[in-house]
């Protein structure tokens, strides 16, 4: 059996299908082109489109590949496939309790409906948990119970006992000491045993808390896993930090939820590794979009849209995520992939501590269609870590399929192939922290200087708060150094640094706005604000 | 490639709405409390009772075991030695939610309202408290969202499809009628509607504020003491305002005067008249939903490639020929097709 020389990579988002024809003309794999439509396009469509348009543009290239539109469906595939989140009930016995416990939640792809008695009544709770969408349920109390939490217990745990009967598919989940309660064991009485198989035990919560991966590990184990994309990515995502050898963060948002992972490389014995947070939080817009989403939206929007107004593009955004992806309508999804980059930084504390990482890459569909000062933008407007990142797109939305390759020992020559393809560069961000403040305006802070092979060197002056974007084509590198009067945070403290850059789409951008970024409180001021960085990204746009 | 767009190169990549499905699963919520009446296999016309609902429910915490012997949550509790809705004591029936501490919470209410089955079909599932589900070979239009519900009542066209129904256009004259509405509806014409005894609108946007006014005042009257008679919102395309789909707007035509029903889930106007034709659209036809040329329809002509819009976004765009004009470049995210 000869080895394939052509397959196709389909990635089937909530909101995008991305078809990838991958080829190995000669002993290396390449990307030879990629697609994408709105979902659910049939990937069959936008395959036979994509090899139309290359056996039409390079015959020769389709035939050494044995790319053929008559023989595609022979052609092996990597499908990673997208589902829409499922709905987990968190029910505590107090506030503070349904709190931890959300928290925890809230970092993996459940969609979290919280509930206590506190908010909800015992009808309303149990109204919560017997609802048709809710597909888990999660009860959490600390140990020992706390103050609050001790009267409100036994009436939560036969609820739950009660609720578990009623529903012989529900998944329960327990976080702490609930089965040893008299109301737990009382409340499935005859059934403890027939049920048993779907009552998961956690540990209890902390009230400072501790490591929450054994809750994590149980609530992601309830979902289906083999080739949901975030999960696949990462896997792609560890076998890339291997082959190149670089700390590499993945950053994806998507419709119904994002994903938030560094990996690293092998060390000596130690093989590549990787931290990840999926989240349904971190989606671009919920389900149901109501004041928090609009107004976290608003934030970081410049126009001049209330509300209500906003809360109408948001619905409009949600049902037809493809659409109005030009013009006013590109900025404001970057205002909304800023708003859940927001959400999902904030829920991964633990990754902002981490050392700036050498690669940055953004997925996801809002990223993939703007343009690419403006996507570099975005990322440092949030993710606010002092360092120099090289910046890129999984343009082709091939980090999960490729991850869909079960054996790493498998995937490694495939992503290796492939690294160069695969990313879009956009440039290289620097942010620069601890920038002492200046009474003067105008007076530079210091300098940077950009030596390059193939490039003049050039060099420029850096004002406090400063934003801006330095020309590097891509696929050119240059040594940046950076000179500044008084000490700066940049990996480290120092006041002259020097680091490798690479070009982009966007340049170098240097950031000398504040760690994190403090924005104005009034409104004007702040959308001034936003609209003259936004002016360095969108030039010649009007806001 | 598909057969059905093989004839429209590229149309293949243009996202296909579906403007109908069948046969029609209905699923009806409960809550606990909620008394459903039917069992699954039963047949129901429009109009049978299959539940009732609790308005404005509560929780109320009962000593012990009540009329009937061995209890478990889900069941129906009776105060003892007084199997009628209420003792005399005020104490309700109501349904059993969970015992804690030797007493059974219940769900329970002082009065309640029917929920009565939109169209005639049979029972396939049901669970108390959680939900009804009722099966016919039905059609239904999808929508994309439906507030309150469910509803039945005899299709009017009030409007053309980029019209915008006014509260003065309501009058008595539509009482018991499901209104197509045109473009958008303001809160004061639903109001109206409400008022008059209408018993549904069909529209192609609700905006926010809208979308909260009504939902507001549908909580208000459902807490009241006589209750809402049944009313249900179809939005057939969104928040923002633009004109219903011709295609659409051809099949509502057709449904003039003819008895139909709206459910949430699935959304859609539910069309149980097996005489009835539902056109179908024409298969180049594609309409923008998005944008400044939103709700225009054109013809297909094909693709165009990778082209630059506003912004600096590049975009995967189609030839859309609007009319008589010249065929102009749409991104095809902007694009819907219906065939």
């Amino acid at each position: 059996m000869t080895a394939p020389r052509s397959l196709v990579a389909i990635d089937s988002g909530v909101a995008t299908t991305a078809v990838s024809l991958i080829g190995r003309p000669e002993n290396r794999w390449r990307l030879l082109g990629s697609l994408s439509a709105a979902a659910p396009a049939a990937p069959d469509d936008l395959a036979a489109v994509l090899t139309g348009r290359i056996t039409a543009t390079d015959p020769q290239l389709a035939e050494a590949v044995g790319l053929r539109l008559e023989a595609l469906d022979d052609l092996p595939r990597l499908e990673a496939r997208t589902e829409p989140p499922r709905t987990l009930a968190v029910l505590g016995a107090s506030r503070r309790a349904v709190n931890l416990v959300e928290g925890i939640a809230a970092r993996t792809p459940w969609r979290v409906l919280p509930a206590s008695p506190e908010t909800h009544d015992p009808r309303e709770m149990t109204a919560l948990a017997l609802r048709a969408d809710v597909t888990a349920l999660l009860l959490g109390s600390s140990e020992p119970p706390g103050p609050d939490e001790g009267s409100a217990l036994d009436d939560l745990a036969a609820l739950v006992a009660a609720v578990a009967q009623r529903r012989p598919e529900l998944h329960v989940v327990l976080a702490g000491p609930i089965t040893n309660r008299a109301a737990w064991r009382e409340g499935l009485g005859d059934e403890a045993d027939s049920i048993g198989d779907r009552i998961h035990q956690a540990p209890p919560l902390r009230v400072r808390s501790g490591p929450d991966e054994p809750l994590r590990e149980i609530l992601e184990g309830l979902l289906p896993r083999s080739s949901d994309t975030r999960f696949t990515a990462v896997r792609a995502a560890i076998s890339l930090a291997d082959v190149l050898a670089r700390r590499i963060e993945l950053i994806e948002i998507g419709l119904d939820g994002g994903l938030r992972a560094i990996a690293s490389p092998g060390v000596a014995d130690q093989g590549p590794v990787a931290v990840a947070v999926r989240s349904a939080r971190a989606g671009l817009i919920d389900a149901d979009p109501e004041q928090g989403t609009v107004d976290s939206v608003l934030a970081w929007t410049t126009g001049s849209l209330d509300r209500h107004r906003m809360g109408d593009r948001l619905r409009d955004l949600r049902s037809n995520p493809w659409a109005d992806a030009s013009g006013e309508g590109a900025r404001l999804r970057l205002a909304a992939a800023r708003a859940a980059l927001s959400r999902l930084v904030a829920l991964t504390p633990e990754l902002s501590a981490m050392p700036a990482p050498d690669l940055t890459i953004a997925a996801g569909g809002v990223f993939a269609l703007a343009p690419g000062q403006a996507v570099a933008l975005a990322i440092a407007d949030v993710v606010r870590r002092a360092g120099a990142t090289q910046l890129a797109i999984d343009h082709a939305r091939l980090l999960g399929p490729l991850g869909t390759i079960e054996d790493p020992d498998e995937r490694r020559p495939v992503v290796a192939d492939l690294a160069d393809d695969l990313l879009a560069p956009i440039g290289t961000v620097v942010v620069v922290g601890g920038i002492p403040t200046v009474r003067r305006r105008g007076v530079p802070v210091g300098s940077i200087r950009l030596e390059g092979d193939s490039t003049a060197t050039s060099e420029h002056d850096l004002l406090p708060g400063d934003l801006a974007f330095v020309d590097l084509p891509p696929g050119d590198r240059a040594l940046a150094t950076l000179t500044f009067r008084n000490v700066v945070r940049l990996g480290r403290r120092t006041r002259r640094v020097s680091v490798p850059v690479s070009g982009g789409l966007a340049g170098v951008l240097v950031d000398l706005r504040d760690v994190p970024l403090r924005l104005p409180e009034r409104r004007d001021r702040r959308r001034a604000a936003l609209a003259a960085w936004g002016e360095l990204a969108w030039p010649g746009e009007t806001a | 490639m598909t057969t059905e767009t093989a004839s429209a190169p590229g149309l293949a990549l243009v996202a296909r709405r579906q403007l109908v499905t069948g046969p029609i699963e209905a699923w009806f919520p409960l809550g606990p409390g909620d008394r459903p009446f039917v069992a699954p296999g039963q047949a129901v016309v429009r109009g049978a009772p299959m539940a009732d609902r609790l308005r404005d429910p509560k929780t109320v915490v009962v000593p012990g075991p009540g009329s009937k012997g061995p209890e478990r949550p889900g069941d129906r509790w009776t105060p003892p030695g007084a199997p009628a809705t209420q003792d005399e004591t005020g104490v309700p029936s109501g349904e059993l939610l969970f015992r804690s501490g030797g007493r059974w919470r219940i769900a329970a209410a002082d009065s309640s309202e029917p929920l009565d089955a939109p169209f005639p079909g049979i029972v396939r599932e049901v669970r108390d408290g959680i939900g009804i589900r009722l099966q016919s070979p039905a059609k239904g239009i999808l929508g994309t969202e439906v507030l309150a519900g469910p509803t039945s009542g005899r299709l009017h066209v009030a409007t053309g499809p980029d019209g915008e129904l006014r509260a003065s256009q309501v009058d008595v004259g539509a009482t018991g009628a499901i209104l197509v509405a045109g473009a958008r509806i303001d809160a004061e014409t639903l109001t109206r509607a409400r008022a008059v005894g209408v018993r549904g609108v069909v529209v192609a946007a609700l905006g926010i504020k809208e979308r909260h006014d009504f939902l507001a005042s549908e909580k208000r009257g459902r807490a009241g003491v006589h209750g809402l008679p049944p009313f249900a919102i179809l939005v057939l395309d969104g928040a923002g305002r633009r004109p219903i789909a011709s295609p659409i707007m051809a099949m509502l035509e057709a449904l003039e005067g003819r008895t139909v029903a709206i459910v949430a889930d699935p959304a859609c106007l539910v069309v149980d008249d097996p005489d009835v034709d539902l056109p179908d659209p024409p298969r180049d036809l594609v309409r923008v939903r998005s944008g400044p040329l939103a709700g225009a329809e054109g013809t297909w002509l094909g693709l165009a490639g990778p082209r630059r819009f506003p912004a600096r976004v590049m975009l995967e765009a189609g030839l859309v020929r609007f009319g008589e004009r010249p065929a102009i470049a749409v991104p095809l995210g902007d694009l819907e097709r219906f065939a």
